[in-house]
């Protein structure tokens, strides 16, 4: 087992056949390592590679002297049945001619002892053109062959019984612990940005468990995963054992490396040598789950107590073992993403009845269930209305609204065919999205109209934070080799994080189908809200209808006989027999209360009517709707003096003259009417836009409104009597006080007001008089 | 003395008793000679006017919403009629709404008059009415009386 006089640290193998004995420690980079054509065996068995047809040996392993009894020099250009006898010979030649052996190692007999060296089973398969024969030592005893098919009979039945993804990850770890006796078996999953994660183990009781750790996508280089879309099984007996190499290294005839990728005894990669020893691991087993031509991921067996054997049919039934996972898992993801979409539907389905029902979309982030409870996410936020609704860990609302500028210009938005935006990873599109990682590292979102005035968007956060990371000491190195930390469990992971910083678990496709299907449903509903609001709109204009005959009714229905009570009651009066000054006096009541019966009727009808005529808006001068109004209630004014007051000129507004006045009348008449001062001042002004600040709690106006007021000296309003002065025929006063009135003036001020798409509101204070403040949309608002 | 024959008539269209009877007060405080026939729906008053041959009514004084067919109907009518639209119409009407006004005049009313709450207000409106209409302006068809 001579390296040779080949330089131990020569250059890389440029120019010659690779041999990872001779120059593994050379490699540097794991994705530069010829792990398919290594040009040595693992040591315990041996490897002939024969010329297809007259079956010539043309390589051989170095050790073929201590394992076949013949040295390699002895058996080059030979006829195998130098090795093999004439009639196992002509067995393997029938073989061979027989059976697909392409790229398919198959075992052929068993080579009986000779001599100290023990029996071996030999295997062979073609490839490039080439015979390979492996030998290695037997586990077939003569009269116990290992019942594989009934072990793996019953481990394909539990296999098959499993309903989850994770169940049958643990069945199949626990099969092959079983099968194979191996310390710690496990199943990766390579997730689409290549990393890995461990999903399911079985192992040893006194071992700490390795499931839920992440690793970079580098930990299973790129050449060992392009291995396992070819082959579905690769053993390493031992760790570190030492490796047998090919003479000559290189094909006689062709010059070129032997292509060992189906080859069972193929020399470990150095680069994954190392990390295993690292680890303390001193055999394992590898398997592929594959999906299609993809790898899925894998699962490999450790083992921490030396050397593993694991014979041809250990392996075939291993191999088998890892198809049917490979089956039974992709039934089982498609079962399981079928059962997480209905609970999607169905989640999505409440939330929209429930929207429905509750005739709003905050709904979906304040009744139950939320929208939390469908996609895994951890926090949603509803922009609706101009405003934001959130459950769950979401930015703030600033944040948001900032995110949602960004989002408005995504190209995926404002797609025709697939409204959405999903991303992993907000920061990488969107620099600001840096300072959200914590909780929007993944971003789904859908706007529910063209103009983007609602949408819906979920959040993931950073990976890193879901990730359970324990510092376990067992995941600790246990020795390290030439490349020092770089090949450990704990780089691994750091490598990791760095790999993933800023990244959220990726939206699943079944995610993002289901959110846009919702999105479908709730413009469904906004659109059917809409068809609602149409026929609502229609019944109010017929109950509006109703209503004005209803008031045309009153007036003339109500009246008449209103007016014959006062007759006969007027009639009455005049009867010298009841002019008895108690029953004048009665009688004058009855007179009186009709009167004002009249006067109500009149102000209803008034008001009604004043909900319902068309405005007609023009540009005001407000100045002298002001001069008009002041002339019209000149009739009411007190037997006291009265000063009215216009600091400066009112700016113009946009808005009917009639009714306009109509609020100034009414507004004017109570100032003088509600007043008990020697002089009645009235004060007529408004505020300007940059005065509107002034700290004052006042309603919201509309930015392209302006505010009027009038202010007097009168008696005040009370705080908890200032929303009660604008109901219907509501009064603050006796019948007779202040001269009387319906109570219906301020109710038609707020409602012509309201009209015009103002606000009416009043700071007053009892005995300091009250103030009276309007809004009226100015020149230039439509 | 002029027979009944000679005196103007007046028809009142009018549902309501009391006002029918207020209406009665008006016309004899008024002073002013007049044959009153009153009706209580506008069916009746259309009757009244087909039956009245070529003795028409100096002034019809109608109430909107009677019995039967209402008095804008049969406002319409009459001043849709070549041989009645001339007979002065007066529209004496509970109601103050803009568009009974609008239709009123725009279907040819000569007045229109809201009948006031107070018992007295309303006697003195429909007296002065009765005063115009029937002893100051002239009208078609009719001598004016010695008063």
């Amino acid at each position: 087992m001579s390296t040779g006089d080949t330089e131990p640290t020569a250059l890389p193998w440029e120019g010659q056949a690779y041999s990872v004995k001779r120059f593994g420690i050379s490699i540097s980079n794991c994705d530069s390592e010829p792990v398919q054509t290594p040009g040595c065996i693992q040591g315990h068995g041996a490897l002939l590679v024969l010329r297809p047809g007259d079956l010539c040996i043309v390589q051989t392993s170095e050790n073929t002297a201590e394992l076949l009894g013949h040295a390699p020099l002895d058996l080059l250009n030979q006829p195998l049945h130098q090795v093999l006898g004439a009639e196992n010979a002509a067995l393997v030649a029938a073989f061979l001619q027989r059976e697909p052996v392409e790229c398919n190692p198959l075992y052929v007999l068993t080579h009986p002892a000779r001599g100290d060296a023990a029996p071996l089973d030999v295997t062979v398969h073609t490839v490039d053109g080439a015979v390979l024969m492996e030998f290695e030592a037997t586990a077939r005893q003569p009269n116990s062959e290992q019942d594989y098919y009934g072990l793996i009979k019953h481990s394909v039945a539990r296999l098959q019984g499993t309903l989850t993804l994770q169940a049958l990850g643990n069945a199949a770890t626990a099969e092959i612990r079983t099968l194979t006796g191996l310390d710690r078996v496990m199943i990766h999953k390579f997730h689409t940005d290549g990393h890995g994660e461990i999903v399911a183990e079985s192992c040893r009781l006194d071992l700490p468990s390795w499931v839920g750790q992440h690793y970079p996508a580098q930990d299973i280089p790129e050449p060992a995963r392009a291995v396992f879309r070819q082959i579905w099984i690769r053993p390493v007996r031992e760790i570190g054992a030492p490796l047998a190499e090919l003479v000559p290294l290189a094909h006689p005839q062709t010059g070129r490396a032997l292509t060992m990728t189906y080859c069972v005894l193929r020399a470990p990669s150095v680069m994954y040598t190392e990390y295993l020893q690292n680890m303390g691991v001193t055999a394992c087993l590898t398997l592929a789950i594959r999906r299609g031509d993809t790898l899925w991921g894998l699962i490999t067996c450790h083992h921490y107590t030396g050397a593993a054997s694991l014979p041809y049919g250990l392996r075939a039934a291993c191999e088998l073992l890892a198809q049917i996972v490979s089956l039974q898992h992709e039934s089982a993801e498609q079962r399981e993403h079928l059962a997480y979409r209905l609970r999607l539907e169905d989640v999505h389905r409440q939330l929209v009845t429930e929207a429905a029902k509750n005739s709003g979309l905050q709904a979906l982030v304040e009744a139950s269930p939320t929208l939390l409870d469908g996609i895994d996410a951890s926090g949603a936020a509803l922009f609706h209305n101009e405003r934001w609704w959130c459950v769950g860990l979401t930015p703030s609302a600033t944040a948001l609204t900032a995110l949602t500028g960004w989002l408005r210009e995504h190209p995926d938005f404002q797609s025709p065919t697939r409204p959405i935006v999903a991303t992993d990873s907000l920061m990488r599109d969107y620099p600001e999205g840096a300072a959200l990682v914590g909780v929007a590292s993944g971003l789904l979102a859908f706007a529910l109209a063209r103009d983007f005035r609602s949408m819906v968007l979920w959040f993931r956060p950073e990976v890193i934070r879901t990730i359970e990371w324990r510092g376990d000491p067992h995941y600790e190195a246990k020795v390290f080799g030439s490349h020092g930390h770089r090949l450990t469990p704990r780089h691994s992971f750091a490598l990791f994080t760095e790999s993933v910083r800023g990244c959220s678990a990726p939206w699943k496709e079944v995610e993002i189908e289901a959110a846009l299907r919702f999105r479908m449903v709730v413009m469904e509903l906004i659109v059917s809200r809409a068809g609602q609001l149409a026929e609502l709109n229609a019944d109010l204009l017929r109950s509006n209808e109703e209503l004005d005959a209803f008031a045309y009714v009153a007036s003339h229905d109500l009246k008449e006989p209103l007016r014959g009570i006062y007759k006969y009651a007027h009639q009455l009066a005049e009867d010298a027999a009841l002019s008895a000054p108690e029953n004048r006096h009665r009688v004058d009541g009855l007179m009186r209360l009709t009167l004002r019966m009249d006067s109500l009727l009149d102000s209803l009808l008034h008001f009604s009517r004043v909900g319902r005529v068309a405005l007609q808006p023009e540009e005001i001068d407000l100045n002298e709707v002001v001069k008009e109004a002041l002339e019209m209630v000149d009739a009411r004014r007190s037997e006291r003096p009265v000063e009215i007051e216009i600091p400066r000129e009112l700016p113009p507004a946009r808005c009917d003259r009639v009714r306009v006045r109509e609020v100034f009348v009414n507004l004017l008449s109570n100032a003088f009417k509600y007043n008990d001062q020697p002089l009645i001042h009235v004060e007529i002004g408004y505020i300007a836009a940059e005065d509107r600040a002034s700290g004052l709690a006042w309603p919201v106006i509309a930015a392209d409104h302006m505010i009027y007021y009038v202010k007097d000296n009168g008696i005040g309003i009370h705080a908890h009597h200032q929303e009660q002065v604008f109901k219907m025929f509501k009064r603050l006063h006796g019948r007779d006080e202040f001269g009387g009135g319906t109570g219906a003036g301020l109710t038609i001020v707020k409602k012509l007001v309201e009209r015009h798409g103002g606000v009416v509101w009043i700071s007053s204070e009892p005995g300091q008089g009250s103030t009276f403040y309007f809004s009226l949309p100015s020149i230039g608002a439509i | 003395m002029p027979t009944i024959e000679d005196l103007p008539m007046c028809v009142l269209v009018e549902d309501s008793d009391e006002d029918a009877d207020t209406f009665n007060d008006a016309l004899r405080q008024s002073g002013v000679k007049a044959e009153l026939r009153r009706v209580c729906s506008g069916d009746a008053c259309m009757a009244l006017l087909r039956e009245a041959g070529p003795r028409l009514p100096a002034l019809i004084v109608m109430d909107l919403n009677t019995l039967g067919m209402d008095g804008r109907e049969a406002l319409r009518l009459i001043k849709s009629d070549l041989t009645l639209m001339a007979i002065p119409l007066v529209v004496f009407s509970t109601s103050a709404n803009p568009r009974d006004l609008e239709f009123c005049y725009g279907a040819g009313a000569n007045a229109y008059q809201v009948k006031p709450m107070r018992y007295l207000d309303h006697v003195r409106a429909m007296s002065d009415l009765l005063d115009y209409w029937l002893t100051r302006v002239a009208l078609p068809g009719y001598e004016r009386l010695p008063s």
